[in-house]
């Protein structure tokens, strides 16, 4: 078949290959002028050879349908003229017989043409005729095709249209419809809040990440079909009520931001999280998504708690350190937006959150829990025992600094509260107190009380632990010698006052050592006339006495109108004043002043925070001690420390000196106002040891609920037990012998035998070696093992075949095995251990 | 034989490069929209910004290939097919049912072959136009009577009604009897029964129409809120989402509004290639059906309407290669190929715009799949073939 078509087409080509050339051309012309002319044109470049049959063909419906049809088919009509022309008059004709006739027609041309050709067409028009698929595309066909690709244009005119229309009429709508889908609303991303560290890098605050559970109303009430899945799984996961869920879902069908549960950890979102995860089941739980942020977390509770502080929502720090560095330990959130640049092209930029800083503070968390131990057990003891219903003490107070530094290492006061729920007061109170409380507006305040800092926010009148001030006072100021005698009778009168002795019978005669053994307030009074009014106020502003000492907690009281003023003071004032009444300090103000009596005279700004660290732990500052003034010599300091030594040795002052430990030291006993109601402040400041003071520890007991409250012996008790627990522990070792009683004490509180083979050992070498000696103790082992459980021989440090006891080649181990001596971490670890 | 045949071609014989020349432009320009179309979604979805345009690439190529060897064979070759080409047709659709099919997101529409996996739809519509050709030539002149039409129309009929039932694809059938109906509509000589079958198709949409919502709204009054809830089943919730998108803005509604936001967010020049902000998750199916919204949005208005003008361009050029063929099969074959694309591109385009409900027809080689570039681009070397045989001084 092919090759039959193929001689067709090869002679017809042949025939009218001339004429090809002269037919473009005048397609040309057709294409752009079509005018009625055309058939004439075409009639003019036909060859001889054609003119017969193109006249014949050329009647007047053919060159009508040129003229009007569209382009292409007349165009074809015109091209295809040698072979087509008959077709157009055909046109005409009934359908019936029209191939019967061209074939005649055809026949008749061909045979008077080119007669071979016409027979070789004629074969394939048959043959083709006879498969059935030799008919042409007739013109009535390729009108309807025209037709068609018209229909086809107005469509795709009419899509062109709705396209426009969609542009121009919704164009603005559509935009900020686009936009508004982008999730371009900014995002915080929360900061962390810094820790807060003890001086052995214990946290004592830290945050930690939580998540709110937070619901959308909007997104799941868009689809019937993610309500109830979103519900039931809320309902299992987190234990919500499915009923009220469901009423919040109808009652705020468009609400977006329903907290339903606050600060949920990792592990309780986890659960729904991979339930939501699952194709299956998860696919139609939807609208609910969790809002990080931080929690503060206290891993102590209580310990610490005034000093501490807490902070209340969005990192506000509320008392103590958190308030005071609240600034530090903040850091700056962070914030996920998206924005249109300005080919109005959306774009999404993280700012990450920059973390706060951490806090390194001089307090130990170890001192801290032994000084609360202390505490809570003279409350516990004492509670309710004269006042029914009452604590131990209105307020206990400890303060255990550095005099060295200033540097406080444990600040404690009673009665505390729990810093990870700072508004729970139930174990002071019962509901129904509390409710009565909330019922008359005065839970705040009572709540408030709890917060305060004895220590720094309440001033007292110091009673004879002021005296250590007054004699420095006298002895600094050259307005007494120290070997001055006074007469006590037990009172003396002032400008018509009596001011009595605490001894009614008087003490007889004693010297300024004497005088503060036996707590004298006439030797006092008369050391006060020595040193005169105007000295005496001087020296105590020296001190800080009325003025802020800026140590570095929130809300430190003001005591300025709490002291005398120097030109209004009359002889009595001061002759009070010299025993520590008529005048108030708080805690702070007279641990620091009493500090720099026995330090050698400097007066150091009272600090907690060491260092500000990094989030990632590098130092940003240190905070060094800072000397502000040097209040007494270094000889009257010297005097100071025998003296108050002897206080503690033979004078008032023995309760508290603990066993092994030669301690100085003074008693306190103030009587509050209003007077003679037998209400008192007992008070001990001492320090260890008495040659080289180490650690300052002020007790301060606020009216102890005992029958007979005037005596220091409730606050020497507590001091001596913080005494006992803290001086090993800060590796102060003992000087004195123990009698087999204080033995049987000690071992009671399970200090001697840690301590006794420490301070055997320590006594006969220094302190600073203690850590070189530790090493030597973990090496005496013949062998060590290493964390695979390896034999390693500890002088080498290579690994040992635990059958015969030789040498593993180590270069065959890796190199962690090999340097597998015992670690620095073990020691480090044996040594906490051993200290604590 | 063949030495000499090739000979001449490369002398004297048309082929049309305008055509081809079209077709790889919408090739190309199909596949740098695609990419940029799917590019987010398959990052996504498979880690793979490139995971769409890699398969499409691949069948791209082979369909290139089929084009080439399907362009040198003479179309007069294929006849021989044509039943069988209708039978295997018919058969492969009813192979969906059994286990060979394969369901992609809840349409069991996909034969599995091997690695490959192809719609039978796509083979239907290619073995429709060959058949319609083949039977037309054979009737001759009984088109002209309503029997032959009725014979010729009535061809199409099984196949349409399988591809609607079996496949579940009403898209796909209204094209192969929209094909059907346009290849009889050029062979026949009159009017007025095409005028008749359109009138009627058009009230009978209508009525469906009117039916559907007057149901639908029966309903709503009965339920309790706002979703489609009509038994009327997909497709008439479909017809209610067409005539008010933003009523049902998060069911139905869904993949027309944000195409239409896609459309109108564009402007006369667009967002740039690669700016879309509806691709980025918010329009389904965007490298698929809705691919010529995001050409909207990312070229605009002027970058739409280039691609109208280019499909419009290469159906001119069906109809002149139609005009010229040497025969009534080749012509017939032309405008088969023609009906095809321009129905799909009508459809697919009235679809996107919302002018008539959604129904998922794809924009011919632009949108995503495989099955339907590989057998566009033979129904296109079928074309070349039949252009091949014109002689240039027929053409020029």
């Amino acid at each position: 078949m092919f090759a039959s078509t193929l001689k067709c087409r090869k002679s017809e080509r042949e025939v009218m290959s001339t004429e090809n050339r002269k037919y473009k051309r005048n397609r040309n012309h057709q294409r752009s002028s079509r005018n009625p002319e055309n058939g004439n044109r075409l009639n003019s470049s036909r060859n001889l050879e054609n003119r017969n049959r193109s006249n014949s063909s050329r009647n007047p419906e053919n060159r009508n349908y040129l003229n009007s049809s569209r382009s292409m088919a007349g165009r074809r009509s015109a091209d295809n003229e040698s072979k087509q022309g008959n077709r157009f008059r055909e046109n005409a004709r009934s359908a019936a017989s029209r191939n019967n006739q061209r074939n005649r027609r055809k026949q008749e041309n061909r045979n008077r043409q080119v007669r071979v050709e016409a027979q070789e067409l004629n074969a394939r028009r048959q043959e083709a005729a006879r498969k059935g698929t030799g008919t042409r595309f007739t013109i009535r066909m390729q009108k309807k095709l025209a037709v068609l690709f018209i229909i086809v244009l107005l469509a795709f005119m009419g899509l062109s249209m709705r396209l426009y229309a969609i542009n121009k009429e919704d164009s603005q709508n559509y935009k900020k419809q686009v936009l508004s889908q982008q999730e371009y609303n900014s995002k915080v991303l929360p900061y962390k809040r810094g820790d807060i560290l003890d001086a052995k890098g214990i946290k004592l605050a830290y945050s930690e990440k939580v998540y709110n559970l937070v619901v959308d109303a909007s997104v799941i009430n868009s689809k019937q079909a993610y309500v109830e899945p979103t519900v039931s799984a809320v309902n299992t996961c987190f234990g919500i009520d499915a009923n009220e869920l469901r009423l919040h879902l109808s009652e705020k069908p468009k609400d977006k931001y329903y907290v339903v549960k606050k600060q949920l950890t990792y592990e309780e979102i986890s659960p729904f999280l991979e339930l939501q995860a699952d194709k299956e089941k998860g696919k139609n739980i939807k609208g609910i998504w969790f809002e990080e942020e931080y929690k503060r977390i206290y891993p102590f509770g209580s310990l610490a708690c005034h000093t501490l502080g807490f902070t209340s929502k969005d990192n506000v720090g509320t008392n103590g350190l958190e308030a005071y560095y609240s600034d530090i330990l903040n850091g700056t959130n962070g914030r996920e937006y998206g924005y249109l640049n300005d080919d109005s092209a959306l774009e999404r930029t993280t700012k990450a959150a920059v973390d706060g800083k951490n806090v390194v503070t001089s307090l130990d968390a170890n001192i801290q829990k032994i000084v609360e131990k202390y505490i809570k057990k003279f409350n516990d003891e004492h509670k309710g025992e004269y006042r029914e219903g009452e604590l131990g003490s209105k307020h206990t107070g400890v303060i255990v600094m550095n005099p060295k530094t200033g540097n406080v290492l444990a600040m404690a006061a009673y009665p505390d509260y729990d810093l990870n729920n700072p508004r729970d007061i139930s174990a002071y109170y019962s509901p129904e107190e509390i409710a009565k409380m909330e019922e008359e507006n005065t839970f705040l305040d009572t709540l408030q009380g709890y917060w305060r800092n004895y220590c720094i926010q309440d001033a007292f009148e110091p009673g004879s632990t002021a005296k250590a001030m007054t004699v420095a006072i006298g002895l600094d100021s050259g307005k007494l010698k120290g070997n001055e005698y006074y007469d006590c009778t037990g009172q003396l009168e002032v400008s018509g006052h009596h001011i009595h002795c605490h001894k009614t019978g008087g003490h007889g005669s004693v010297n300024v050592s004497g005088s503060l053994e036996q707590s004298c307030n006439v030797a006092l009074m008369y050391m006060g006339d020595a040193i005169g009014t105007e000295t005496f106020m001087k020296y105590l502003t020296n001190f800080n006495i009325g003025l802020k000492t800026n140590i570095d907690l929130a809300g430190e009281a003001r005591t300025a109108n709490l002291i005398y003023d120097a030109d209004a003071m009359v002889r009595s004032d001061l002759a009070i004043s010299t025993f520590g009444q008529g005048y108030k300090v708080t805690m702070i103000q007279l641990a620091n002043a009493f500090c720099s009596i026995i330090n050698g005279g400097y007066y150091y700004e009272p600090h907690i925070a060491t260092e500000i660290q990094n989030p990632d732990g590098s130092t940003a500052e240190t905070i060094a001690p800072r000397v502000l003034k040097q209040v007494v010599s270094a000889e009257t300091s010297e005097k100071m420390r025998t003296y108050l030594n002897a206080v503690c040795i033979t004078g008032t002052g023995t309760t508290a000196v603990p066993a092994g430990y030669m301690i100085g030291g003074k008693t306190g006993t103030a009587e509050t106002y209003p007077r003679k109601q037998g209400q008192y402040v007992v008070s001990f400041i001492g320090y260890a040891p008495a040659d080289d003071p180490q650690v300052v520890v002020y007790v301060v007991v606020d009216r102890p609920n005992v029958e007979d409250q005037p005596h220091s012996t409730f606050a020497q008790e507590i001091a001596k037990g913080i005494f006992t627990e803290i001086l090993p522990y800060m590796n102060i070792f003992r000087t004195e012998q123990l009698t087999e009683e204080q033995e049987e004490e000690l071992r009671k509180l399970k200090i001697l035998e840690s301590v006794s083979e420490n301070s055997v050992e320590n006594n006969e070498e220094e302190g600073a070696e203690e850590e070189t000696e530790q090493e030597e103790e973990t090496e005496k082992p013949d062998y060590t093992y290493d964390e695979n459980g390896n034999i390693i021989d500890p002088l080498t440090g290579y690994k040992v075949d635990p059958d015969t006891m030789e040498y593993i080649d180590p270069l065959f181990s890796t190199i962690g095995d090999i340097s597998g001596t015992p670690s620095e971490n073990e020691q480090e670890d044996t040594d906490e251990e051993g200290s604590r | 034989m063949s030495v000499r045949r090739k000979n001449r071609k490369r002398e004297e014989y048309f082929f049309d490069y305008t055509l081809l020349f079209i077709v790889l432009f919408l090739l190309g320009f199909g596949l740098v929209m695609l990419y940029s179309t799917s590019s987010y979604e398959a990052a996504l979805d498979y880690g793979d910004s490139a995971y769409y345009l890699k398969k499409q690439l691949l069948s791209t190529a082979l369909g290139i290939v089929c084009m080439i060897i399907v362009s040198r064979i003479n179309y007069h070759f294929w006849e021989r097919f044509a039943v069988l080409g209708y039978i295997v047709a018919v058969i492969l659709i009813l192979l969906v049912m059994t286990p060979l099919g394969k369901e992609v997101k809840g349409a069991r529409r996909w034969l599995r072959l091997g690695p490959l996996s192809i719609q039978p739809a796509e083979i239907a519509k290619l073995a429709m136009i060959l058949f319609l050709a083949v039977l037309v030539c054979k009737m001759g002149k009984g088109i002209r009577t309503w029997k032959g039409f009725g014979l010729a129309v009535g061809a199409a009929a099984p196949i349409c009604l399988l591809i609607w039932k079996v496949t579940n694809n009403l898209s796909s059938a209204i094209i192969v009897g929209g094909i059907a109906v346009l290849m009889v509509f050029v062979a026949a000589p009159d009017y007025k029964r095409f005028v008749l079958l359109a009138l009627g198709v058009c009230a009978a949409a209508a009525l469906i129409v009117f039916v559907i919502v007057k149901n639908a709204e029966g309903q709503a009054d009965a339920a309790v809120d706002g979703g489609i809830q009509s038994d009327a089943g997909f497709r008439g919730d479909r017809i209610i989402a067409w005539l008010d998108p933003e009523k049902y803005a998060s069911d139905e509604g869904f993949q027309t509004l944000q195409a239409l936001y896609a459309i109108g967010s564009g402007n006369l020049f667009g967002k740039g290639l690669g700016r879309s902000m509806q691709k980025l998750g918010f329009l389904p199916e965007a490298q698929n059906d809705m691919i010529f919204s995001i050409i909207c949005e990312e070229l605009g208005l002027f970058g739409a309407l280039s691609i109208i003008l280019l499909f419009i361009l290469l159906i001119w050029r069906f109809m002149v290669i139609a005009n010229n063929a040497t025969d009534l099969f080749g012509a017939l074959l032309v405008v088969g190929v023609l009906g095809h694309i321009a129905i799909q591109v009508i459809l697919n385009i009235a679809v996107v715009t919302n002018t008539i409900p959604n129904t998922g027809i794809s924009l011919p080689f632009i949108s995503y799949g495989g099955t339907s570039v590989l057998f566009l681009l033979s129904e296109i070397g079928l074309v070349l073939s039949v252009s091949k045989g014109i002689r240039l001084n027929d053409v020029g």
